[in-house]
């Protein structure tokens, strides 16, 4: 199909007295095109240097850059190296491997289906669960250093997922609604085990005229945690991007509201984390955020964000406010500029400075949306 | 109550888009293309640009919004040369229409159809800047070029609804020649300036120079996707005043600052020009996106 195409567009073009230059079929426009049987590879690296008040790790435990109170310190934070490409005439796949100062893991590997009909997709292998909006997002594609509180506290140390499948239906809206529905074993903050979670998410995005987007996700989870108890995880998501045409510029407005319930429990059942609640093992938390990229060079953004205490704090709920300002250098490296101040319940508060570096290299990834 | 809201869905289901009367649907990823299929398939085709004229093909947000757009897609026509690689790939996934992957029998790549220039030679990584491997993208500013990208849109298209070929085919020619009568005015126009030179801030002319014989003198950009330093324009304003450059030519999607610069030290004009169709008002159908080019940079370098 395709030779029979590019040879009468040759003998068109030949006959043309509009053609600057034969066209060469052969080319295809892609030199490289030889090597294309290869995966795209890119490696994103991060580090950071971070100077936190307190003893995070006691009074605030959470993922992400820190360091013993009151000494600056330099943090490797982790190399991701991603594999991605087209497997066969069915399939795509998508590889992430973490190498960290804890070791290397598999963030991500997965299969992704290219030609089901009626609007279907299945991924398949090990993956983020598709709940919320974070959860979903690579570290290097978040305009913050770090991950707000309730993320950690709240559904996983880092990313709530885990192998499984996930079924994914584009409807046929004359607008984006998406339905999600996964099957996936994960292995939550402090659980312990992997243990099988059934989760649902309804994503949807607007166009509010050329220039705003709005975007409203409703997630479910339902996790199995044994003699008959069960862990149900619930999460609103809020984007609106307000960006003009022309330029570089945007304005986002980010927001989660994140709840946890455990149901069945015996006393003894109740997870550890749960125990520095003062609620018992019920939780609620979340963050807004509002982002705006001044141009192609410089972005800042502002988070408001609280959660459940954990560690030594007292029980009750953590506030946290954060700002930063990230520079870029290029498309391709950054260098983040985040100051936040936490308020404890008891009325204990710290501050943290984080200056983060972050570089990709490799294959050109999609601009995060 | 339950009345007012079943009129309201009504309403709002009646608002829906209804099903195109056109055979195809034909969806581009640039202003510029969708000019040219819609000069080809006339009221055969529903043609729909995935970006704006006015905005920079290299930035277009990965918007789900598009996604569903190309999920309804016959044709799906792309520059290529890793113009929209931040932006497609993502969508084309999401879509859910294999038939427009790479390669695929609804998937029409643009360069495919034309001869590429700007291909980087010896070492291609990253410190020449965000450098396109495969070539420049910007071959839309060459008529004789879009000639050709027309004429495999065509061809395309009656692949794909055979029996509007001869239409496809007629409307083909009659865009060429219309395209030839007014290469014959821009050219007459365009001769006695040929080696003039001006300055780029992207490298986004290279093709439009190939053709009027116009020089470019440098861009703003040192290296593409990184910004200009001081000492680069120091540079760019000392090569200006040497050989009585005095056209800064921008795209209206760029920040000016830069260009601004060089033009007023050396008493030059900062040239704002759309980057694609659709880009200025004055730039609706493709023939008067490249008049408007034409007209502009001809009388700043005059």
């Amino acid at each position: 199909m395709r030779s029979p195409y590019l040879a009468s567009l040759l003998a068109v073009a030949l006959a043309s007295p509009l053609v600057a230059g034969a066209v060469d079929p052969a080319s295809d426009a892609a030199p490289w095109a030889r090597l294309l049987v290869l995966p795209d590879i890119s490696a994103v690296g991060s580090f950071a240097a971070v100077h936190d008040s307190a003893d995070l790790a006691r009074f605030s435990p959470r993922e992400g850059p820190q360091g013993p109170a009151g000494k600056p310190t330099f943090l490797f934070q982790e190399l991701e190296l991603g594999l991605q490409g087209v497997i066969d005439p069915y399939f795509r796949a998508n590889v992430f491997i973490s190498f960290s100062p804890g070791g290397a893991s598999v963030e991500e590997a997965y299969l992704t289906t290219t030609a089901l009909p009626g609007g279907l997709q299945v991924k398949a292998g090990q993956l983020y669960a598709p709940f919320g909006r974070l959860n979903l997002l690579h570290p290097h594609t978040w305009e913050f250093a770090d991950a707000p509180l309730a993320r950690g506290r709240l559904l996983a140390s880092e990313t709530l997922g885990g192998p499984g499948v996930d079924l994914l239906w584009l409807t046929p809206l004359p607008w984006f609604a998406e339905l999600q529905l996964a099957a996936q074993t994960t292995d939550p903050y402090d659980a312990g085990d992997g243990r099988l979670t059934g989760i649902a998410k309804l994503q949807q995005y607007l166009a509010l005229g050329d220039a705003v987007t709005l975007g409203l996700g409703l997630s479910a989870a339902r996790r199995d945690e044994g003699a008959g108890a069960w862990r149900d995880l619930g999460n609103v998501d809020l984007f609106l991007k307000y960006r003009p045409l022309a330029g570089r510029a945007y304005l986002t407005l980010q927001a989660e509201l994140t709840t946890r319930r455990f149901r069945g429990h015996p006393p003894a059942a109740i997870p550890a984390e749960a125990a520095f609640q003062g609620d018992g093992a019920n939780g609620a938390g979340g963050y807004a955020q509002l982002a705006w990229r001044q141009d192609t060079w410089f972005g800042y953004g502002l988070r408001y964000d609280r959660a459940p205490s954990a560690g030594e704090a007292a029980p009750g709920v953590e506030q946290r406010w954060s700002a930063v300002g990230n520079w870029y250098f290029t498309e391709f490296s950054r260098l983040a500029l985040q100051v936040a101040h936490d308020q404890r319940p008891g009325g204990a508060s710290d501050w943290e400075a984080i200056l983060h570096l972050e570089f990709i290299m490799g294959a050109h990834g999609a601009h995060p949306f | 109550m339950r009345t007012s809201s079943m009129t309201l869905l009504l309403a709002a289901l009646l608002a829906l888009p209804t099903p195109a009367t056109a055979a195809l649907r034909v969806v581009t990823t640039t202003e510029g293309l969708a000019a040219l299929a819609r000069e080809v398939a006339g009221d055969r085709a529903s043609v729909e640009s995935l970006s704006r004229g006015v905005q920079d093909p290299h930035f277009v947000d990965a918007n789900p919004m598009l996604a569903v757009k190309l999920r309804d897609a016959d044709l799906l026509v792309d520059v290529g040369l890793d113009l929209e690689v931040g932006w497609l790939p993502p969508l084309v996934n999401q879509s859910r229409n294999a038939a427009i992957q790479p390669g695929g029998p609804r998937r029409l790549t643009a360069a495919s159809a034309i001869q590429v220039l700007d291909v980087p030679t010896g070492v291609v990584d990253r410190s020449r800047g965000d450098l396109h491997p495969g070539g420049n993208p910007h071959f839309l500013a060459d008529p004789r070029r879009a000639a050709q990208v027309a004429r495999a849109i065509a061809a395309r298209l009656a692949e794909l609804d055979p029996t509007g070929a001869a239409v496809y085919q007629a409307r083909s020619a009659a865009f060429t020649a219309r395209l030839e009568a007014a290469l014959a005015g821009w050219r007459a126009q365009l001769a006695p300036l040929a080696g003039r030179k001006l300055f780029t801030h992207h490298r986004t002319l290279s093709y439009f120079l190939d053709w009027t014989g116009l020089v470019s003198a440098g861009e703003m950009e040192p290296r593409p996707g990184t910004p200009p330093p001081s000492s680069h324009l120091a540079e760019l304003v000392t090569l200006a005043r040497k050989e009585g450059i005095r056209a800064c030519v921008v795209e209206n999607y760029y920040d000016t600052k830069a260009d601004a610069l060089v033009a007023r030290r050396v008493g030059g004009t900062v040239v704002s020009i759309p980057g694609d169709v659709g880009g200025d008002p004055a730039a609706a159908s493709y023939l008067a996106w490249i008049d408007l080019l034409v007209q502009r940079i001809s009388a700043a370098v005059r």
